[in-house]
């Protein structure tokens, strides 16, 4: 096995996969039409809370796709394969990560200008929510995926996941909103962004290492 | 080169669901060896071998191989094994072909075609894991045996699911290894074939 060989059978699997990117997709979809639906469908209610909505709903859909990252991996042997190639571990969760994000956010960011004309947000906007979600991102991506190396062994780590993880979230989604939010006043938002940004990086550096580590004390 | 080819574990150590397993357990295994780990359910023999492979770590003891200590970096190790676990990392959703391509990728597809052959699931190559049978799928871990060239060979239950004609070229394999200096260790609960000269190691206290 080699690094290069990984991240082809990566592709490969995600590509076999693809009904996990539409299902995240699609409950993106539903939270977006369901949320003016149940409280205010009028355009003075959403063009304020447009960006909050889409991040939760980011944020959720991220949480779903990230939480089984290693789980048919473990069932089926092959993380033990990765840990008993001698390939760095930490570098091979991180090709793992980036293939996913790429599965998930790729497709999302097509789809948000057609999402924000749902939500009544402003043209001017929108690019400012395609930077938060572009920096944003990768922080919850990489944050999750220790969550999921801690429980990788367990049958029903999905809420223990939750519970790990979502504190670390709290920070990314309200400076994405504030930066949003920001703009819509027609304020100066680069403050929140390079906070995301700086999130992120922090987590590029913490999270491969760490998740390798989980991963090695979850096999015992 | 084919005396410094050793693989010796000392006072090793396995603790597994807080129970002690392999309590002060050493042994040799040397070039050209096949070694038959035999002791009853739960005696620890799969936990054994993931410990020599890397993905478990042992509570005490010691690895050494080929003279040098890997006991916290199997590095050296590794470069060198083969490790078939109970499952063997196949992936359900790929074809037999891409399944293979992962572990060898510098394989050509004729190579991977003649060891699909060895194992006679060649006409398979480019049907999904998940439509053969449990000792089809078997025998795409096993064919990863034909295409390798590392010297350790780690397997864990190889012999289950196999019908009794897999189960002989499965052991003319493991006695071409031997006679070519490769080292095996497996663990099964079948008798092996006399021919074979396998060493036992019994993990029964």
């Amino acid at each position: 096995m080699t690094y290069l060989s990984f991240l082809k059978s990566e592709l490969l699997a995600v590509f076999y996969r693809k009904q996990d990117t539409i299902n995240a997709l699609a409950f993106f979809l539903i939270v977006i039409t369901l949320f003016p639906l149940g409280v205010n469908p009028s355009a003075d209610f959403l063009e304020p809370a447009a960006g909050g909505i889409v991040w939760c709903a980011a944020s959720l859909a991220i949480l779903l796709s990230v939480e089984s990252l290693f789980k048919e991996d473990f069932n089926d042997g092959s993380l033990e394969q990765l840990i008993a190639s001698g390939l760095y571990l930490p570098i091979t969760i991180l090709i793992k990560l980036v293939i996913q994000w790429c599965a998930v956010i790729v497709p999302l960011l097509l789809l948000i200008p057609l999402f924000s004309q749902m939500l009544f947000l402003p043209w001017s906007i929108v690019h400012v929510l395609i930077f938060t979600l572009l920096l944003g991102s990768p922080a919850l991506f990489l944050v999750g995926t220790i969550g999921a190396a801690l429980t990788v062994s367990l049958k029903r780590g999905a809420v223990l996941v939750l519970l790990i993880i979502l504190p670390f979230y709290l920070p990314v989604i309200i400076f994405a909103t504030g930066a949003i939010s920001a703009a819509q006043a027609g304020q100066d938002y680069s403050g929140q962004l390079a906070i995301l940004g700086a999130i992120s990086l922090l987590s590029l550096a913490l999270s491969p290492g760490m998740s390798a580590v989980s991963i090695k004390a979850s096999m015992n | 080169m084919q005396s410094t080819l050793t693989l010796s574990v000392s006072n090793l150590l396995i603790e597994r669901a807080e129970r002690l397993l392999c309590k002060d357990l050493s042994f040799e295994i040397h070039a050209g060896e096949i070694v038959h780990i035999v002791g009853e359910n739960g005696a620890g023999k799969s936990s054994l071998l993931k410990v020599i492979a890397g993905v478990l770590s042992p509570l005490e003891g010691e690895l050494f191989f080929a003279g040098e200590r890997i006991t916290a970096h199997r590095d050296v190790l590794q470069a060198q094994l083969c490790y078939l676990g109970h499952l063997a990392g196949v992936k359900s959703s790929f074809t037999v072909i891409e399944n293979l391509a992962l572990h060898f990728p510098a394989a050509t597809e004729v190579q991977i075609l003649a060891a699909l052959r060895s194992v006679n699931i060649e006409k398979y190559a480019t049907t999904p894991a998940y439509q053969l049978s449990a000792g089809q799928q078997k025998r795409i871990g096993l064919a990863r045996l034909w295409l390798t060239n590392k010297k350790v060979w780690l397997l864990d239950e190889p012999f289950t699911a196999l019908d009794t004609k897999g189960v002989t070229v499965l052991e003319e394999k493991l006695q071409q290894h031997a006679e070519l200096g490769g080292m095996t260790l497996l663990t099964t609960h079948q008798k092996l074939n006399s021919t074979l000269h396998a060493r036992e190691l019994s993990l029964d206290s």
